[in-house]
């Protein structure tokens, strides 16, 4: 009780100093002033297009009855409140009211809106009852057990929706076809994590490779030489036999050979089955990369680990009347890549430059599982500790092992019912299994499929289990995982919700490596970013973005089972955010920063000179580069482009959802499609702006379009994939593709598109309700000078929404204005930002408690 | 209680597969004297996204990549679009003018989630609702080992506005598709993985156990939860409860013998990267469900709207060859467009043919399999009206081909009532379905 109050006071005190209405000081007596001064403010601005005759944007304002504490409509309500504050409403060519008036109806919303809020408040709570997201699962079963095992492969996928988190309750439901998976995935885990007590046979193999004489490609025995496609650039080791479960280990001797002006290669390991890439088959896990900067005269042993169950193998098959047994390939990667691999190919089986570029030397590499230094492996004596107790006791120690393991896993104490409940279902399992071992598998394989494990709920509405949602929800939140020993021992000692103990977890939080995962996790979702993989890149018109298979029944498609350009693009954009954060920065870099984060492909890409290696690091830029910020990376531009030109609709909707945190709705039903509205001009080359000119005058377009395609157009500089490119070719002239015999060198085909690529990009616009901008430097001038909080305010929006597990409606919203003026007092630094959230009541969830 | 239900469905079993002789546990089943000629009856819901291609000439004839097989209602001809289908001229029907009136509002490409449901979503009802295959299923699903069987090619359940999965349980109650070939296998010809069939039947019996102290603990759980949570965590109770019924179900299946499976040809291994292969071994998946007599009633859907997240994306990339992704096909005037009708046209007319040219009592599966394949929207316009729709095979139960049927203007009528119909033609008699006001008569004998 006393530490929730705190909390409220702490908030109260930042309340009443900094929130103040805006500007105007009306009485708000509601109904009266709703038929004196809204009604006729509405008459005559608004009913025109939002009234009984028309509803552009399918919103008409007639209806509204002006009883906001009746609590309908409130979402309406907020929406034109938003549009006045913002002025985007009455649009810029329709009469504007004065400053006054528009005040004064903005204050009315606002209090008859903050009314209401107070006082539903208190009534009902949206439930962030939910389960386990898939990402959350696999994090709280590696916390949970120790070690890293891939489970949910086998669930059904969770739900994905462009722009939002798939973390609330709408999304996350369960149902029998879920719950048989989750079963399976409890017993596979279980499986792994009791191990049987005899010592395990120890399976080994290991492979040397000499230095002697040159083979035919130039390269000794040793030395794996860059890779360039089919059966160049990496060496394998078979396995024919490996236990079922249990941590391996490899250890190499490698070291590189490096040619004058380079002094870095990259080597993978990967295991699964071999790896075809003549037909493009196969399965892998990567075990994992090193960066090698030590020379063959001074070799060096690197050691991986993983766990066996989680890599593919090749299943029996039959072979003219033969059975090949089951296999494992362990195969050896040089990774190297300068952004280059392309260009220095004379013929589809030329692969002599791998003498000219880096390799990697490998002498020897050893393979052993199970890793049985200690038996049984820790992770085993978690669960099944030592004590006197197994043998003198069988029943209380098996009670022990339960509730210990169900104190975890539901990260909360657990009731003496609870307890028995799965003691009984031990008993039924004890009287089959042999073993306290197995009967032990099957019972807590239980544990994993019950609601306490599946769920994030609120359990016994008192203040120890605050304590412990609390726990969760911090955790949750900044590592998608369960809570760690930490974190429980403050909630049990109840000293969890004093603000100055949550602000130091946070940091804490923050600062371990599992922060990763949220930033991976939330920066996908919220810039909706996984899409840029699956565009289809024209290889004619972009020859050099891809590395392409030269020879084969592949020939021309992507060349797998390497990291590609894409592959570091969503790195960048993941590694930027976490940067911001790591390094406490203001959220507005993501509009505009003095730093990029690159590697050596991605700078080449750009056009950053002076990067080097596979390593994404923080890299300085210039005002040439036109980078900084997230509206120039890769994964947002390639990913709203259509693979052969810019897309301004997508980069446009991108820019509205992602950065001002706009929802834009999706073209209506019986509307014509782009291409559709420019009629047959769409069958000819046209440029886009005139594409989209010929879209905006189709009546039915217009309406939505004229607030949308300005927001895309400052783009236009940008390439389909991601590259600054001010000069295009004239309207209806076709660019061909690079042509060997033609060209001869990739110089050729740079000639030949500086002849074609002759017009200038036009990328001014006139943004909705703001000035003309011309080119991506003055959008984000622009953005950052008059659309601040707005910017802000939607990271916060995004941040508190993934924190809490559910959408935010009008009802947060006075809540998040009090978070913006918090940010601005720290001047929008990140982590400032967070913890501020987390200190925030709708985070802590004290206003349930109130009466 | 439980003898009493095993017995009906043993009963229900024996007429229901009964003269399925090519089936291999039933040669052995020693109790068949009682046999009723009684084959299975089918039903599938399939879909395809983005649309099709409806072009139209300058001259006014039928254009030859529209996705329609002829301009005129009546008997079929069939234009390149649609000629994988000529060859089974006499067991698909078209059907123009039908829609879900609750999908109208959804909008863009979200219709697609209310194809095999027509639920309201945007008005009258919150979430969706069940689904045609799952109404059949809930009556009749108890005659085969898996009362449906729910396919996709992306997988799971998807979110509001886009589904991954045609087939809903109820309200709130989607059922995840399975798109992994080696999977579905696995769950639809080896449910045991590796054990006797003796330890499976220990197995179950005691999960039946288990189960039952999981849903008293559940309910003691229940309790100690805030109102607003409940509702959520009846979701979890429900499941536990379906899984009782799952396990008293599949011991009582454990008496008939697994069948075998004729595996030659069929690569579980395949990938997106390879569509035709791809789809191809789903639609044999699905016919193998079928010729076992594992299931009755499923759905697939082969394409999903809003699959810019998935390999999907790209199909008609590696199909035609075509350049751009294969949701703008829909979009622009190449005539790929009308070749990438054709090629999803060859797929389903695989499938068609494979269950035609395989007897099944006096005809062939085809006859006994009512199959409807369409998409939630025509081309280009994101109109959420007129839905391609194609029906074919189930002659056996009551139904007739060969012809165009228009449905537009005055002769407007829900689509819902061709489920209605679909409903009836596999023994589940409903009164109405969705929004509908009748039946399809048009397409019964």
């Amino acid at each position: 009780m006393s530490h929730f109050t705190w909390v409220r006071i702490f908030f109260a005190g930042v309340a009443t100093i900094t929130f103040l209405p805006i500007q105007g000081l009306v009485e708000a007596k509601t109904e009266s002033s709703f038929k004196k001064e809204v009604v006729p403010f509405f008459e005559e601005y608004c009913i025109r297009c939002h009234g009984p005759e028309k509803s552009k944007g399918q919103i008409s304002l007639h209806t509204l009855n002006g009883d906001l504490s009746s609590g309908h409509e409130l979402e309406r309500w907020e929406n034109v409140l938003d549009m006045l504050e913002s002025g985007e409403m009455p649009p810029a060519d329709e009469v504007q009211p004065n400053q006054t008036d528009r005040s004064v109806i903005a204050h009315w919303i606002n209090r008859g809106l903050r009314d209401y809020i107070n006082k539903a408040n208190k009534v009902t709570v949206a439930t962030t009852t939910r389960r386990l997201t898939n990402f959350e699962y696999q994090n709280t079963m590696r916390d949970l057990l120790g070690f890293e095992l891939e489970l949910v492969e086998n669930l059904p996928v969770d739900p994905d929706k462009p722009y939002h988190f798939n973390n609330n309750a709408k999304m996350m439901m369960i149902g029998p076809d879920q719950l048989v998976r989750y079963k399976e995935a409890a017993r596979k885990a279980m499986a792994s994590a009791i191990v049987d007590p005899e010592k395990p046979e120890i399976h080994r193999i290991s492979s040397k490779w000499g230095h002697g004489k040159p083979g035919k490609a130039g390269l000794s025995q040793a030395e794996i030489g860059v890779y360039q496609g089919p059966g160049v650039g990496r060496k394998t080791v078979g396995l024919k036999s490996w236990p079922k479960t249990g941590e391996f280990r490899i250890r190499v001797k490698a070291s590189g050979n490096f040619p004058p002006g380079f002094e870095e290669v990259a080597l993978r390991l990967v295991m699964g089955t071999d790896l075809r890439h003549d037909s493009g088959s196969g399965v892998y896990q990567e075990v994992g990369t090193v960066h090698l900067t030590n020379t063959s005269d001074q070799p060096e042993e690197f050691e991986f680990r993983g766990r066996i169950e989680n890599i593919p193998f090749q299943r029996a098959r039959a072979s003219r009347n033969k059975i090949i047994p089951p296999s494992i390939t362990i195969t050896a990667q040089n990774i190297f890549d300068n952004g280059e691999l392309n260009d220095h190919r004379k013929s589809g089986f030329d692969a002599s430059w791998s003498l000219q570029a880096p390799r990697v030397v490998l002498e020897s590499l050893e393979f052993e599982a199970p890793v049985a230094e200690v038996w049984p492996p820790a992770h085993h004596t978690r669960i099944l500790f030592k004590s006197s107790l197994r043998r003198a006791k069988p029943e209380e120690y098996a009670r022990e092992v339960i509730k210990r393991f169900m104190q975890r896993a539901f990260r909360r104490p657990v009731v003496r019912e609870e307890i028995d409940q799965y003691l009984r279902i031990y008993k039924i399992y004890d009287a089959e299994f042999g073993t306290l071992e197995g009967a032990m598998r099957e019972t807590l394989a239980m544990v994993l499929v019950s609601p306490q494990f599946l769920y994030h709920m609120t359990i016994d509405d008192d203040g120890t289990s605050k304590q412990y949602e609390l726990a969760s929800r911090l955790s949750y939140f900044l590592w998608g995982s369960m809570p760690d020993q930490e974190l429980f021992d403050l909630a049990a000692t109840g000293k969890l919700a004093e603000p100055a103990v949550i602000e130091a977890q946070v940091r804490r939080l923050l600062a371990d490596p599992r922060v990763l995962d949220f930033v991976e996790n939330f920066t996908t979702q919220w810039l909706s970013i996984a899409k840029m993989k699956t565009v289809n890149i024209n290889r004619d018109l972009f020859p050099r973005f891809l590395y392409t298979v030269h020879v084969g029944e592949r020939r021309g498609q992507e060349q797998l089972f390497r990291p590609t350009i894409r592959d570091y693009m969503h790195e960048e954009t993941v590694g930027f955010v976490g940067e911001l954060i790591r390094k406490n920065a203001s959220a507005l870099n993501i509009v505009d920063s003095k730093f990029a984060y690159l590697n050596e492909p991605l700078a080449v890409h750009y056009g950053v000179e002076g990067v080097r290696g596979l390593e994404l690091r923080s890299v300085g830029i210039k005002p040439e580069h036109r980078l900084g910020g997230l509206l120039t990376q890769g994964s947002v531009l390639v990913g709203n482009s259509t693979g052969s030109a810019p897309h301004p609709i997508y980069r446009a909707v991108w820019l509205r959802e992602a950065i001002l945190g706009d929802e834009v709705k999706p073209p209506p039903a019986e509307v014509p499609a782009l291409s559709d509205s420019a009629g047959d001009s769409a069958e000819e080359a046209i440029s886009i702006k005139n594409l989209l000119a010929l879209h905006r005058n189709n009546e039915s377009c217009r309406d939505c379009h004229v607030r949308l395609d300005p927001w895309g157009i400052p783009f236009e500089r940008y390439s389909s994939i991601g590259k600054y490119q001010p000069l295009v070719p004239k309207d209806k002239v076709r660019v061909r593709g690079f042509n060997p015999k033609q060209d001869q060198t990739l110089a050729g085909y740079q000639a030949y598109l500086k002849s074609v690529y002759t017009e200038e990009v036009e990328a001014s616009s006139r943004v909705p309700h703001g000035p003309a901008v011309d080119g991506m430097e003055e959008l984000k001038k622009y953005l950052l000078k008059d659309r601040k909080d707005e910017i802000v305010e939607n990271v916060l929006r995004r941040l508190l929404a993934y924190g809490i597990g559910r959408e935010l409606t009008y009802r947060d919203r006075f809540e998040v204005k009090k978070l913006l003026m918090l940010s601005e007092e720290v001047g929008y630094k990140l982590q400032e930002m967070i913890v501020s959230i987390c200190l925030s009541p709708t985070f802590i969830s004290i206003e349930n408690k109130e009466e | 209680m439980k003898q009493k239900s095993w017995h009906i469905n043993r009963r229900e079993f024996v007429r229901g597969g009964g003269a399925a002789l090519a089936l291999p546990f039933l040669q052995g089943m020693s109790w068949g004297k009682a046999m009723e000629k009684v084959l299975p009856k089918r039903m599938v819901v399939s879909y395809i996204a983005y649309g099709v291609y409806e072009p139209k000439t300058k001259d006014g004839s039928h254009h030859d990549w529209n996705w329609w097989p002829c301009k005129e209602t009546g008997p079929l001809t069939f234009n390149q679009s649609a000629l994988p289908f000529a060859p089974l001229k006499d067991s698909v029907s078209y059907l123009k003018g039908l829609e879900h009136a609750g999908g109208v509002g959804m909008g863009g490409h979200s219709s697609g989630d209310v194809f095999a449901t027509g639920a309201d979503m945007t008005v009258t009802e919150k979430t969706n609702n069940v689904s045609v295959d799952q109404v059949a299923a809930k009556l009749n699903g108890h005659q085969t080992r898996y009362p449906s069987l729910v396919l996709g090619t992306e997988g799971g359940t998807g979110s509001y506005g886009s589904a991954k999965t045609l087939s809903h349980y109820g309200p709130g109650r989607p059922i995840p598709s399975m798109h992994r070939p080696q999977e579905v296998f696995n769950r639809l010809f080896k449910p045991y993985s590796g054990r006797g069939v003796d330890q499976v039947r220990a197995d179950l019996k005691r999960e039946a156990s288990v189960l039952d102290l999981m849903l008293d603990d559940s309910k003691r759980l229940h309790r100690r939860l805030g109102k607003e949570d409940q509702g959520k965590v009846d979701e979890y109770f429900d499941s536990i409860r379906a899984l009782e019924k799952r396990v008293e179900r599949t011991s009582q299946w454990t008496h008939q013998p697994l069948p075998t499976v004729d595996t030659k040809g069929l690569n579980l291994e395949v990938s997106h990267k390879d569509p035709e292969e791809y789809t191809r071994c789903m639609y044999d998946l699905l016919y193998l469900a079928f010729q076992t007599d594992s299931t009755r009633f499923a759905t697939l859907m082969l394409e999903s709207e809003h699959s810019s997240g998935s390999e999907l994306w790209n199909y008609a990339n590696y199909v035609l060859g075509y350049k751009g992704a294969t949701h703008d096909i829909a979009h622009k005037r190449p005539t790929e467009s009308g070749q990438w009708d054709n090629w999803r046209a060859k797929q389903h007319a695989y499938f068609l043919e494979r269950l035609r040219n395989t007897p099944e009592g006096d005809s062939n599966m085809l006859d006994q399999t009512v199959v409807v394949w369409g998409s939630a929207h025509p081309h280009a316009s994101h109109s959420t009206k007129n839905y391609p729709i194609q029906v074919a095979g189930g002659k056996a139960l009551g139904f007739k081909h060969g012809n165009l049927h228009s449905f537009e203007g005055e002769k407007k009528v829900p689509l819902a009532n061709l489920f209605v119909s679909m409903l009836h033609a596999v023994d589940a008699p409903v009164k109405s379905f969705a929004d509908s006001t009748g039946m399809m008569n048009e397409l019964m004998t």
